[in-house]
């Protein structure tokens, strides 16, 4: 029984075009153009036995997935798998597509020494080293004048082998990354770069970078609100402009081009689909505002924050609008004012009936060390759960976390479901993803096994797997133990 | 055999190199042996009862129970162990300049060298025969020297400078850079080269344009009767070529490529040396790897890419802890274990830890590192980083006689260390008396 | 009742040889059931699909009915005929249980302000009853949550950080109607907090441990010979063991400390609360004492070290070291009091039993703060403080569609909307 073949996104021509104009820029990162090496052998991965919740609405119970090279080749039953397949057993589990956190912190991708001991006969040539004596943080290395440092561009998306800022301070070895994949995230959003977090290579770790133009629109500020209105307008008069003219110009040779004086060059690359266009807004009256900019300018807008959505969420929908939401921020209704404000719980789940696309993001989007849990990067799911508290459906809370951020982030083509010709980069749990008893036992990227909770220290004393039989999406409220008095 | 023994002798004392070792000690004579209990020669083993004639500075032979003819000077030491003196090949020793960031590599640590600071006697005293001293700073700071400790000027302290060219790399895009920044340099002198050849030859052609008018102006002029203009007036020319010297950058990195120059590049974890790789891409040129070992580094990460390249590694000999765990790991044995060349300094630049340097060599053994390769990370292996392992390193005919005597295994904190000869000189009388 | 019984147990272990004073010689305890706090609407029939009564039975009724009437539970077990009075709350899929409770909050003045006044480093005076905003907004909401009965303290200021009150979470009453008991009981910040203050003594843990125990040893004077001293007559009834004492501490040096202190040294009715970071290596010792835990916002511990770099699950550290009473908190607003229940559900999600956990909510915080006869499980006889789930109350998925408190419908979704 074989997958259906993936389906061509369906959203706006401005999303269409947008994935067509960047297409060119996801081709493997290829360093080193030698005609001499060897072609380097097929390596194949296969997830076994498994049910697997391919994120598209079919799940497929002890079925089998196959990746080749990277990438999924096939998810059904009774495959063929080449000799050398690697296995890894799923039985008992269940397999999801990786998860794809949203604004993580740095610490994923660059990494730090954990607190290390004290061993005080040790005497590095420190300032030599580029180490501070004290503290042994990194001394920085500066870039003198005289090699013009001005050539690296940070403007630009590099174009051949996609790099971005985040490739060379990329640390495939460190343990907050482990801790991630042990969390199920595999893809993580640094600033406005994809990483895919592979662990111990640093090739193909870009996945895309600068996908998002930050615009701000805030009551507090009425002429820039006015400005980007005026902004936007040029801009689209432009391209109208230009394209008349790419048609009359074929008749008229002569025909001098509109010029791009005074276009925001941000703005224009909103309107080419080039970059999708953020905002960060709570309040309700500047979602609605921001809704209506992009109703008129015809684009999508992606809203970080939207604790009021809700209000606005029926305008936010005709937009066709990205909302990055915590579900649990709370902001205390105005007690004075008439009209509804302050938070709701139900956030997401109105904003996903009015046609709004929810991505969801934790309280904190670090990784708590100090015991505060639930809250950050590593329950991404819990987060989830809490807007199904307010209504959401368990599918949509899961999409929430997997391919709507991959949307916004501009690739969805490579990850946030199960599907043939995607990256192979899944998690294989001990029960439903969004369940709170649930563990991530195996996390897979780019069709490696990088994480087994068994063999890393961080969880593997936590209810080590020979004891996990159950699936704990069960019912969990057992009889009681025989505990002892309570006083 | 005497005849033989007196020729090689004296060959190999013709074939004295540039540096001429300090004027001998009083006591030490010029053509000697030593018998041992046993020598480590590191590349050739372990030789019981080692008999090791020395002229002029330089072993001349070395093996066992070797038959010395009558006359020459016999020091018997039955319970001695000889090995080969030490060699630290990263230090700062007696140097106190503070340096800064940034990419200075035709900064010589040489400039810095005074010889007649106390600690070069001191670091002999305790073993250390050789050192290789660099410059301070982070980026890329210069160019090491390599010394002997022991002499009263530079002219005979230094053996080769320019030894290595020291470079830091992070896990950053500007640290990248500034790698492929310097190579696009070298390369740029090239096409400044070309250019300049370019320019020359137009210049020479068109000067030969000219005198060739003004050899025919004169000729119409001397036909008319008109004067001559002087013999000094003659444009000499452009003359014959010379190529544009290559700027500090330039100079250093073409030297790397050239490979009249080799690099020690520092770094802090794995992920760096993925990195540095990335950066250099297909650049083809001599370098080792510096890193210094903190308790949570997680260098073991790519040892098999180390010991693929046999790659030179700078360590100190501690043991260390895999990351957020306790579980220890040995990364000196490690590596070794991969194929990597591993190369000790001490766990700091100070006296007390190069004397206790061969206490924790010993520590690493004692956790699995093999004996030999240990041994050869003191000795042989940061010679080669120096680019004297020609010279000294190993007890072997033609080197340089850096020779330490131990009153049992060097690596054995029971064992003394008894005496040092440098140069086929012992560093104290009473071996002589 | 209670007190005699409690004055009973106090006498036993006490060891001075004077009488302990009649109750009465102390002022000022509001008693513990207000006739008018009390509901007497019609009585409430509910059946639901799971009922978990958190009784030391352990019963759990699929389906249950539970019988409410005049602000008090009439009848707890599987469902049957029931007269016509009573007004039905039939949902065949929820889930009920009892209200939660929460020993350590600080959201009852409606805000960060006021929870603190620092006037000497032993504030035994201080209470938190003039601070109380009935019904603010946090109430409200953590009431929608499920939480219905609470401990109002003071913030950590100072060591001895004063009184606080027992209160519900109703959501439309006035300071009267809520209040459970007042004064509730004592807080104390053994540790950290406190030593902040620079200058008087007190800077300092020893220092700290100094003036607790000085001002103590007076209180215990003044309980053995009868004497009333106004400045002393509350932290003398905690050493009458009449009322019980929260003592806010952490790391395993202040854990140990606040074990011996206030449990091996003076032997008072207290709860250990907080014990974060590696509070948790001393957690035999509090055992052995006897002495509960109430823990909290911290539920785990990356060791380092010897240990290495584990998560560890500091709440299953304290059951499996056998402490008697083991309860979960928020220290609101640290963390919202709404999620007292995702204190649970993490510490499930890290290997701890969910049915424990959730009794970690329930009756062991009642029990432990001598309030286990009357709120904290759902028995004949007790407060009639229930809430109806969706599903599950440590999945974060489901959400409380009802709360009753005394008898009263004090949220409901249907009619409310969801406020959490």
């Amino acid at each position: 029984m074989q997958l259906k073949k993936k389906q061509i996104l369906t959203s706006t021509l401005a999303f269409a075009s947008a994935v067509l104009l960047a297409a060119p820029i996801f081709s493997a990162p290829n360093y080193f153009e030698d005609d001499d090496a060897e072609e380097e052998p097929d390596t194949y991965l296969a997830v076994t036995g498994g049910d697997i919740y391919t994120g598209t609405g079919e799940v497929l119970r002890g079925a089998t997935l196959l990746s080749k090279n990277g990438k999924i080749e096939e998810i059904g039953y009774n495959l063929y798998l080449p000799k050398d397949t690697e296995m890894l057993d799923a039985k008992g589990m269940r397999v999801y597509p990786g998860l794809v956190a949203l604004s993580a912190t740095t610490r994923l991708s660059q990494g730090t020494f954990a607190a290390g001991l004290d061993f005080h006969e040790f005497k590095p040539h420190d300032e030599n080293e580029g180490i501070c004596g004290d503290c042994g943080k990194d001394l920085e290395v500066i870039v003198p004048p005289a090699l013009d440092p001005g050539e690296y561009s940070t403007e630009h998306i590099a174009v051949e082998g996609l790099k971005s800022d985040f490739d060379d301070s990329y640390d495939p070895y460190n343990g907050f990354l482990v801790m991630a994949l042990g969390n199920g995230i595999t893809t993580v959003q640094q600033s406005s770069t994809a990483i895919k977090l592979l662990r111990g290579r640093i090739d193909g770790v870009t996945m895309s970078d600068k996908t998002l133009t930050s615009f701000s629109w805030s009551g507090s500020n009425p002429a820039g609100k006015a400005d980007l209105r005026d902004k936007f307008r040029a801009g689209n008069g432009y391209l109208v402009d230009y394209r008349r003219w790419e048609e009359l110009v074929k008749k008229d040779k002569e025909l001098k081009e509109p010029s791009k004086k005074g276009i925001d060059s941000r703005v224009l690359s909103v309107l080419e689909g080039r970059t999708m266009a953020k905002f960060n807004s709570n309040d309700a009256g500047d979602l609605l505002g921001i809704a209506r900019l992009a109703q008129t300018n015809k684009f999508r807008p992606v809203i970080g924050g939207c604790v009021e959505g809700w209000i606005v969420a029926e305008e936010l929908g005709r937009a066709g609008a990205y909302a990055i939401i915590t579900p649990r921020t709370r902001l205390d209704r105005t007690e004075n004012l008439a009209h509804e404000t302050g938070s709701s719980i139900e956030n997401a789940a109105i904003l996903h009936k009015a046609g709004v696309q929810v991505a969801v993001v934790p309280a904190n989007t670090s990784i708590d060390m100090g015991g505060t849990s639930g809250r950050d990067l590593l329950h991404l799911p819990i987060e989830a759960g809490f807007a199904v508290r307010g209504g959401l459906s368990d599918k949509a809370a899961l999409e929430a976390i997997t391919i709507v951020p991959a949307r916004l982030l501009g690739i969805d083509h490579r990850v946030g479901t199960l599907e043939v010709g995607k990256d192979a980069d899944l998690v294989l749990t001990d029960g439903d993803i969004l369940h709170y008893q649930t563990f991530v036992q195996y996390t897979v990227v780019g069709g490696e096994q990088v994480y087994d909770k068994e063999e890393e220290v961080f969880y593997a004393h936590i209810r080590p797997r020979a004891e996990v039989a159950v699936d704990a999406g069960e019912e969990v409220a057992q009889k009681a133990p025989a505990a002892e008095d309570a006083e | 055999m005497k005849m033989k023994n007196i020729l090689i002798g004296v060959s190999c004392a013709l074939s004295l190199q540039l540096a001429a070792p300090a004027s001998t000690n009083g006591g030490t004579p010029d053509l000697f042996a030593v018998r041992v209990g046993s020598a480590e020669t590191i590349t050739q083993g372990t030789i019981p009862h080692a008999v090791i004639l020395i002229e002029h500075g330089k072993i001349v032979m070395i093996g066992q129970d070797l038959e010395i003819e009558r006359g020459v000077p016999v020091f018997d030491r039955p319970d001695w162990v000889a090995i080969p003196g030490f060699v630290n090949c990263y230090s700062r020793a007696g140097m106190s300049s503070r340096g800064s960031s940034g990419t200075t590599p035709s900064v010589m640590a040489s400039t810095e060298l005074y010889p007649t600071e106390p600690i070069y006697s001191d670091l002999l005293d305790l073993g250390v025969t050789t050192l290789g001293l660099y410059p301070p700073g982070n980026g890329i700071p210069g160019q090491a020297v390599a010394i002997r400790t022991r002499g009263d000027s530079a002219a005979e302290m230094i053996l080769d400078d320019g030894v290595y060219l020291k470079m830091l790399m992070r896990s950053n895009a500007s640290s990248k850079k500034m790698i492929r920044a310097a190579f696009g340099k070298a390369d740029k002198h090239g096409e400044d080269v070309e250019k300049a050849r370019e320019k020359w030859e137009k210049d020479v052609e068109k000067w030969e344009k000219d005198e060739k008018k003004r050899k025919d102006k004169e000729k119409k002029d001397k036909e008319d009767g008109k004067a001559v203009a002087d013999k000094d007036d003659e444009d000499k020319g452009p003359g014959d070529f010379v190529e544009p010297t290559p700027d500090g950058t330039a100079s250093a990195f073409l030297g790397l490529r050239r490979k009249n120059l080799s690099a020690m590049i520092s770094i802090r974890k794995a992920g760096d040396y993925l990195h540095l790789v990335d950066a250099l891409g297909k650049e083809d040129f001599d370098w080792c790897l510096r890193v210094p070992l903190r308790t949570d580094i997680d260098l073991y990460e790519v040892k098999d890419q180390l010991g693929a390249d046999n790659r030179k590694v700078i360590l100190e000999p501690r043991l260390t802890l895999m990351a957020w765990t306790m579980r220890e790991r040995n990364i000196p044995d490690e590596l070794s274990g991969a194929g990597a060349n591993v190369v000790f300094v001490p766990n700091g630049d100070d006296l007390e830890s190069h004397k206790m340097w061969r206490f924790h060599v010993g520590h690493v053994v004692k956790r699995g590192m093999d004996y030999q390769a240990a041994l050869r990370g003191m000795t042989l292996g940061p010679a080669e980083v120096l680019g004297l392992d020609e010279r000294l390193g190993s007890l072997d005919a033609g080197k340089d006689a850096n020779i330490l005597f131990f009153s049992g295994d060097p690596l054995e904190a029971a064992s003394q260390l008894e005496m040092v000869m440098i140069d086929g000189n012992f560093v104290s009388d009473e071996v002589v008396r | 009742m209670l007190f005699s019984a409690t004055l009973l147990v106090v006498s036993m272990l006490s060891q001075a040889s004077s009488d302990i004073p009649a109750p009465g010689m102390y002022q000022g305890v509001r008693p513990l059931v207000f006739e008018h706090a009390k509901s007497h609407a019609r009585p409430i029939a509910i059946r639901c699909g799971r009922l978990l009564t958190m009784a030391d039975s352990n019963a759990i009724y699929d389906p249950g009915m539970l019988l409410l009437r005049d602000g008090e539970i009439e009848y707890v077990g599987k469902p049957r005929e029931i007269s016509a009075d009573y007004q039905v709350i039939d949902l065949e899929e929820a889930w009920v249980t009892p209200g939660l409770v929460d020993l350590h909050s600080h959201i009852q003045t409606g805000g960060w302000g006021d929870i603190n006044e620092m006037v000497t480093p032993t504030n035994e005076p201080y209470s938190t009853r003039s601070t109380i905003v009935s019904s603010n907004p946090g109430i409200r909401r953590a009431c929608a949550a499920g939480v219905t009965t609470l401990f109002g303290i003071p913030g950590s200021g100072t060591s001895i950080s004063g009184f606080g009150v027992l209160y519900k979470t109703k959501t439309d009453a006035d300071y009267e109607e809520i209040v459970l008991q007042d004064p509730g009981g004592m807080k104390v910040a053994q540790t950290h907090n406190p030593e902040r203050r620079a200058g008087d003594l007190g800077a300092t843990r020893a220092g700290l441990s100094w003036l607790l125990e000085e001002v103590n040893d007076r209180a215990v004077k003044a309980r053995d010979s009868n004497t009333f001293d106004p400045s002393l007559n509350n932290l003398t009834r905690i050493q009458a063991g009449e009322l019980s004492v929260l003592i806010h501490c952490a790391g395993n040096d202040g854990v140990a400390s606040t074990a011996r202190m206030w449990k091996a040294k003076y032997n008072t009715r207290s709860v250990l609360s907080h014990g974060s970071f590696d509070g948790w290596y001393a957690a035999e010792y509090v055992a052995s004492l006897g002495m509960p835990v109430n823990h909290g916002p911290r539920t785990f511990n990356i060791t380092s070290g010897i240990r290495e770099s584990r998560f560890v699950n500091t709440s299953k550290a304290y059951v499996d070291a056998g402490v008697p009473n083991f309860s979960l908190t928020t220290d609101a607003g640290v963390i919202p009091q709404e999620e007292l229940f995702l204190q649970a559900t993490v510490s499930a999600h890290y290997g701890s039993d969910p049915y424990q956990m959730l009794q970690a909510i329930t009756i062991n915080p009642a029990k432990s703060f001598g309030i286990g006869d009357s709120v904290g499980s759902l028995e004949v006889g007790k407060h009639a403080d229930v809430v109806i789930w969706s599903g599950d109350p440590l999945d974060p998925r489901t959400a409380a569609l009802k709360v009753i408190i005394d008898g009263a419908v004090q949220y409901s979704q249907a009619d409310d909307g969801q406020w959490f």
